[in-house]
């Protein structure tokens, strides 16, 4: 592996220091989990790592007036079992951090570093696109936030700047009722990229739902499908959900690669979607 | 750049000077001359370098040695400590759950972490627990057999 220097920081500025050292590539360093392979492959060459793990909020996972608040650096396993995500509205995310890699990955990858890697297949990308969260983003001029829709800009492209870094995530409350699933088809059972991942949600509204949808690994980022969602707005029956499939058909654009065909991927994404509608409702039954 | 660090393993300070990008797999095997843990795919995939840190499985190719400093690690050699074979080495033997060998360190550690957070798991959830070992020569039935042994109530009462 190519040789880098590694500081850990314990305040913002000092971090903010080192990511904007003068010609050096310097990248930020969570879990490792998809850093270090990608070092070892070549495909990203630091000079510098700057470890964002010990800096304050950054494992924080607390209920605030405006909803959950999840630090960058808190793990998927934190999420699988913390009784704030599992166990609420917010379960979703529990339910998306489950689906990931393996024990030995969860136990490292941190939410921040898969959201950063901006992976289209990203498992908890789907699931925070329906959660409709807000990424809190710090840098040395100051916080931004930006909602999770318009974090993504591309394949591996956030709308972080150089010197940024993501400090966490701020979910809405849900109303009490709110039932979520996320769908995830994979070449495994577990262990796996998503050959397409699919979140739904559905809240109580008006005597009917509000329902959301996203889907992952079928786009050059993890999308948001509203026709799908309006088709469900008015009532999920048979005829509605068939509609829903056909409109997430028309959202997804994939592309070929190791994991599967852009064929397979778009003849799998209305059954998916399908899957994770009919989960939402067996939850809400 | 050097870092100078004590890793705490196996219950021993183990002070060495690292590299920044040396991984605890490397120094492990390299620098300390533990080389119970395996290096497999350096990737994340196979599971042969799984050590619990602070007592959770993690790979440890995929973890920074630096960053290991300050938590508590275990490798396989901390299972038979004085000569006395760990229960699940035990079964692994008993079962035949070995044939090659190389993904037995890790098979082993993730499988002692799973029997510390679930003592009596089901076989659901022990292939769960493994999702993140590979093994080449078994198919795996064996070892899934090895472990719900050391789980089993029955074996429990009667110990
Ligand atoms: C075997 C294996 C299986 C996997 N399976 C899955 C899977 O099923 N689903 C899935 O989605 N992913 C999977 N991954 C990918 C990876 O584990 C996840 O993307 C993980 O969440 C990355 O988090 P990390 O903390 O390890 O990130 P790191 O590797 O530390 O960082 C990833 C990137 O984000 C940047 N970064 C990290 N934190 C911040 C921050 N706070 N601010 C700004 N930039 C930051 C880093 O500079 C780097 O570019 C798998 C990886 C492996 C090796
Ligand atoms: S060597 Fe670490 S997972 Fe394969
Ligand atoms: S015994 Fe050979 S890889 Fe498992």
């Amino acid at each position: 592996m190519r040789p880098f220097d590694y500081y850990r920081p314990e305040v913002f500025e000092e971090a903010f220091r080192w990511l904007l050292l003068p010609e050096k590539k310097v990248l930020p360093l969570a879990g490792a989990t998809d850093l270090i392979p990608m070092v070892r492959d070549g495909l990203w060459q630091p000079d510098v790592v700057v470890d964002i793990k010990g800096l304050p909020g950054m494992g924080d996972l607390v209920v605030t007036e405006e909803g959950l608040r999840v630090g960058a650096a808190v793990r998927m396993t934190e999420l699988v079992h913390h009784p704030l995500v599992n166990s609420t509205p917010w379960n979703l995310l529990a339910q998306a951090a489950a689906a990931m890699g393996n024990e030995q990955i969860r136990n490292r990858a941190t939410l921040g570093g898969n959201l950063c890697t901006a992976s289209p297949a990203a498992d908890s990308a789907p699931a925070l696109l329906t959660l409709e969260a807000q990424a809190l983003i710090r840098g040395p001029e100051g916080e931004r936030r930006v909602p999770i829709a318009s974090f993504f800009v591309g394949p591996r492209k956030t709308v972080l700047q150089k010197g940024e870094l993501l400090v966490g995530v701020l979910i809405p409350a849900l109303p009490e009722g709110t039932a979520g699933t996320y769908v995830k088809l994979s070449r495994r059972k577990a262990g796996d990229l998503a050959i397409v991942g699919v979140a739904a949600l559905a809240s109580p509204r008006n005597g009917g739902y509000e329902w959301r949808l996203a889907l992952g690994a079928v786009a050059p980022t993890p999308i948001r499908a509203p026709e799908a969602e309006a088709a469900l707005n008015a009532g999920h029956d048979a005829a509605a959900i068939e509609r829903a499939m056909h409109c997430a058909f028309d959202a997804c654009c994939p592309i070929d690669d190791v994991r599967a065909s852009a064929a397979y991927r778009r003849a799998m994404v209305g059954r998916i979607t399908q899957r994770a509608i009919e989960g939402v409702l067996e939850r809400l039954s | 750049m050097l870092h100078e660090i004590t890793l705490n393993i196996n219950g021993e300070p183990y002070p060495v000077v690292v590299k920044s990008h040396y991984t605890l797999a490397r120094v492990l095997r390299e620098q300390l001359g533990l080389t119970g843990t395996k290096i497999g795919c350096e990737n994340g995939e196979c599971g042969a370098c799984t050590v619990l840190l602070d007592g959770a499985p993690v790979n440890s190719c995929l973890v920074l040695a630096v960053e290991a400093e300050g938590h508590e690690i275990e490798t396989v050699e901390s299972l038979s400590r004085g000569g006395d074979l760990h229960p699940l080495q035990k079964a692994f033997i008993e079962h035949n759950a070995i044939q090659c060998g190389f993904c037995t360190p890790g098979m082993l550690m993730s499988s002692k972490a799973l029997l510390a957070r679930n003592p009596h798991p089901t076989e659901e959830e022990v292939r769960e627990a493994l999702v993140g070992n590979l093994c080449r020569c078994t198919g795996y039935v064996r070892i899934v057999d090895a472990v719900l042994d050391v789980g089993s109530p029955v074996l429990e009462a009667e110990s």
